[in-house]
């Protein structure tokens, strides 16, 4: 039998994602073995541009010679896979999303001077531009959770990936509830799979997996603004990796609690 | 019953000794909360622990286990792997909680992967005294009389040990020399003492026993809708309880060869998923269906199956819902007070 | 551990076709003929089937276990583990464990008169019924078996239950919402219209059995209400998730009950008092 051909590119972001997937060294040669890597910049010299069973994508978008990319990509593979927040949401680079002040905010880091040899613009999911059909959120991704989906799409089934709150995976640890202890804890809005990691070691949940399947905004909200935090700081929160998402929904609760 | 007695100050010689059997655990601190934790130091133990952030159910059908292996279509138990432990400072309640852990898993359909390692965990209880989250005397399971290898009853400078079972004598028998046989007449009065002062010790009072009737009477009632929209589905007090069973499959294979694993974890009623089946319908999609669900079973159903309700008492939902939706705060809602 | 409920028997494919466009019949059976054999169950029963890498789903049986020696199954292509099912050739190996459930209470049944109900796909747990009841013709009263399908090409088991209505000893009567053939020998219109038919209803000593998609239950219900027979006689079987099979994962429960345990086969009167159940 053939093995599918797969790709793994990497737009902006700090490509922590697939170094993740080559930190896997007891199980690299099962990720090798199992497919035919066709494209892996950071692993793998000689690498083709072809027909793909399956496209992973690591990164944002922002420019638009990846823009353009995507767009070449999408026709010639079959599947494609999000690897990570910054595909999956935008990333951190996209907390200041829609607020209208990215022009100002690149001069500021850049400079006036024209940029010539792509053109960037604010940072975006890749579901932006092309369909998506599966989100391994995270950042990083979880090696497990990749390496068992990775499994499951080389034999074509679907990407499993349950969004149950990060609290269940915390409490499997043992963890001390952090907002019990007036943390700004983000868990029970944010899916899991990331074993709880940064509970684990009695830090607040960030939110990186994204929102959970069924996330109560409201009633965590309530909880917080009873604990004394104030929009902006839930907002900072939620923004860091959530992207514009959850901020919507909050700023309307918001405005509905001041009144 | 075999009743022993243990000097305080030998306990810790004493566990030390069990090590020949097996792995020891018993409560340890974490931060502000305790767990059972293993105890390959035993100055690490703490024996006026209140309630674990996880209960004794953790050993028996952990988090996240393996049930088979796979090769093709051969499928093999993993059964064989499973240590010898002895966990110590089990409080009566959630004895209580694997007696009914032990109705619900052994008798219909036994389930051989909490069976054997049910037959593989010693457990060694102790007394408590109640903090103002426990509630056990109001469920009846502030003593327990079985579902124990030994029991330790807190004397202040000894421990009168109940010898539940024969593995619970062949643990005696390990170190027989530092216990005493001779119960006298004073240890006695002490232990009826010790028991009415502890009896009087119990702040919180959480009457269940009309609640079937009082769910029945409930089902459409709005407080179920309150406490939907509280209700962060977050899964924690499904976690914590020492009687929430469930639990969801999934098959692990490896990416380059047809071999893999069956995995089961804890899964809770509270998540949206929960009920649903293949084709997209949602038995339980709204949560306060999915909250008046967890309440029904642990408080009516139960009661329909086993005769008693599947709570204990052990305050571990109080203790750990952010929002405040306990057994305390819904039975009280339910009786229609606020 | 002599007896793991959990563990998958392998059992081959022997026999699969299309029964029609989403449903497909799967024939299967032991290894060793011995315990090929040795197979027994009741109708309204299910099995898990489980596809190691995949998972694990629960499947009405659809043969009668007057029938020995294999398993039947009428299977949807609806998730994932059924995507997966749809893929297997004749020959090929898959897990199956069981049976479980209550099934139905056959020995309820005799000397009683039986009233068959079914729509779509619940013809699969109702098809054991009707072949057992069949099989052992002389133990039960007279059998009305009403099916009522959309159009034609929706009917599961056609072919089988058109034969069938040669038979003297069984009332069958086969409907569809709409003949888009033009070649349809049978009746056209709802299952329920078919209740007229139904001819000097004993109540007390007939019983009724229900299988079909969720809207269609309350209509025909209230044709049976209709001919009095009492609330307990009325059986029908219902779907949940369900990952264990016996009483253990929690997913099937409903209240005190467990799907998987103490159904799927409920009493009309079960489903009344029991809420959330239907």
């Amino acid at each position: 039998m053939n093995k599918p051909k797969v790709g793994f590119y990497n737009l902006s972001g700090c490509s922590g994602c697939l170094l993740t997937i080559l930190n896997c060294e007891n199980q690299l040669l099962d990720v090798f073995n199992g497919a035919e890597v066709v494209s892996f910049l950071m692993a793998q010299s000689n690498n083709v541009e072809k027909e793909l069973d399956i496209a992973f994508i690591d990164g944002s978008v922002t420019t638009d010679e990846q823009e353009e990319f995507l767009h070449e990509l999408r026709p010639r593979t079959k599947k494609v896979v999000c690897l990570g927040s910054c595909s999956c949401y935008g990333g951190v680079q996209a907390m200041e999303n829609e607020k209208g002040t990215w022009l100002k905010r690149f001069n500021k880091v850049y400079g006036k001077k024209p940029f010539k040899v792509v053109k960037p613009f604010e940072s975006k999911p890749v579901d932006a531009f092309i369909p998506v059909d599966y989100y391994l959120p995270g950042c990083p991704i979880d090696a497990d959770q990749f390496l068992y989906n990775y499994a499951r799409l080389l034999r074509g089934l679907p990407a499993d990936v349950p969004k149950t709150p990060v609290c269940l995976e915390c409490k499997w640890h043992e963890n001390e509830c952090l907002l019990l202890k007036d943390k700004l804890c983000l868990g029970p809005v944010t899916s899991a799979g990331c074993k709880a990691k940064c509970p684990s070691h009695n830090l607040p949940c960030i939110g990186c997996f994204g929102p959970a399947d069924e996330s109560n905004l409201t009633s965590e909200f309530s909880l917080l603004k009873e604990k004394g935090y104030t929009f902006p700081e839930i907002e900072r929160k939620l923004r860091l990796f959530g992207g514009v998402k959850f901020i919507k929904q909050f700023k309307s609760l918001w405005k509905k609690a001041q009144k | 019953m075999k009743v022993l007695k243990l000097k305080k100050h030998n306990l810790n010689d004493y566990l030390d000794s069990l090590r020949v059997w097996g792995e020891v655990y018993g409560p340890v601190k974490q931060g502000e909360k305790y767990i059972y934790g293993q105890l390959d130091d035993l100055s690490k133990l703490d024996t006026k622990m209140l309630r674990t952030i996880l209960p004794v159910k953790k050993f028996l059908m952990p988090p996240k286990f393996n049930t088979f292996t796979f090769d093709e279509n051969k499928y093999k138990a993993e059964l064989e792997n499973i240590p010898n432990r002895i966990v110590f400072g089990v409080h009566p309640c959630e004895i209580h909680g694997l007696l009914i852990l032990d109705k619900f898993f052994l008798e219909r359909f036994p389930d051989p992967f909490y069976g054997e390692r049910r037959r593989k965990t010693a457990i060694l209880g102790l007394s408590c005294v109640p903090d103002d989250k426990c509630f056990a005397k109001s469920t009846n399971t502030h003593y327990v009389e079985s579902g124990f290898d030994l029991a330790f009853n807190d004397l202040d400078n000894y421990y009168l040990v109940w010898v539940g079972s024969s593995l619970g004598d062949d643990l005696v028998r390990i170190r027989l020399d530092l216990f005493e046989e001779d119960i006298k007449e004073k240890d006695l009065k002490h232990y009826m003492e010790w028991r009415n002062w502890r009896d009087s010790q119990y702040k919180l009072n959480v009457n269940l026993t009309a609640m079937p009737d009082i769910m029945e009477l409930n089902y459409s009632s709005p407080v179920w809708d309150e406490l939907g929209d509280k209700c962060l589905s977050c899964g924690a007090c499904s976690m914590v309880c020492p009687t929430c069973p469930c639990y969801n499959m999934s098959d692990q294979i490896r990416p380059s060869q047809f071999t893999g694993k069956r995995e089961r974890t804890w899964d809770s009623c509270m998540f949206k998923q929960f009920a649903l089946v293949a084709g997209g319908h949602n038995f339980r999609e709204a949560r306060s269906q999915r909250v008046r669900l967890w309440y029904t079973h642990k408080l009516k159903a139960f009661i329909t199956e086993f005769g008693k309700a599947a709570c204990i008492g052990c305050g571990r939902c109080i203790d750990t819902c952010p929002v405040d939706i306990n057994v305390k705060t819904v039975v009280k809602a339910l009786k229609g007070g606020k | 551990m002599a007896n793991n409920v959990y563990l998958p028997e392998p059992m081959r494919i022997v026999r699969r076709y299309d029964l029609i466009d989403d449903v497909r019949f799967f024939q299967v059976r032991p290894l060793e003929m011995e315990r090929a054999l040795q197979l027994n169950y009741l109708p309204g029963q299910f099995m898990m089937v489980s596809l190691a890498g995949v998972g694990e789903a629960p499947f009405s049986i659809s043969s009668t276990p007057s029938r020995p020696g294999l398993l039947e199954f009428g299977i949807r292509k609806v998730g994932i583990i059924t995507e997966e099912l749809f893929k297997l050739k004749e020959n090929e190996v898959i897990g199956v464990r069981g049976p479980f459930g209550n099934g139905f209470p056959i020995d309820k049944f005799e000397k009683k008169d039986l009233i068959i109900v079914v729509g779509g796909l619940g013809a699969v747990p109702l098809r054991s019924l009707l072949l057992y009841t069949l099989d052992n013709r002389d133990r039960f009263g007279r059998i009305f078996f009403l099916y009522g399908a959309r159009r034609p090409a929706e009917m599961l088991f056609r072919r089988e239950f058109m034969e069938l209505k040669s038979r003297e000893d069984l009332h069958s009567m086969l409907t569809v919402d709409k003949d888009d053939t033009g070649r349809w020998t049978e009746q056209v219109g709802l299952v329920t219209a078919l209740f007229k038919n139904l001819k000097d209803i004993d109540p007390q000593n007939t019983y009724a059995t229900v299988c079909g998609p969720p809207v269609m239950y309350k209509f025909v219900i209230d044709e049976i209400i209709k001919l009095g027979i009492p609330k307990h006689q009325i059986l029908m079987t219902l779907e949940r998730r369900m990952h264990c099979g016996v009483g253990k994962c929690g997913h099937c429960v409903i209240g005190s009950i467990y799907t998987c345990m103490d159904g799927p086969v409920f009493s009309y009167w079960d489903v009344m008092h029991m809420k959330d159940l239907i």
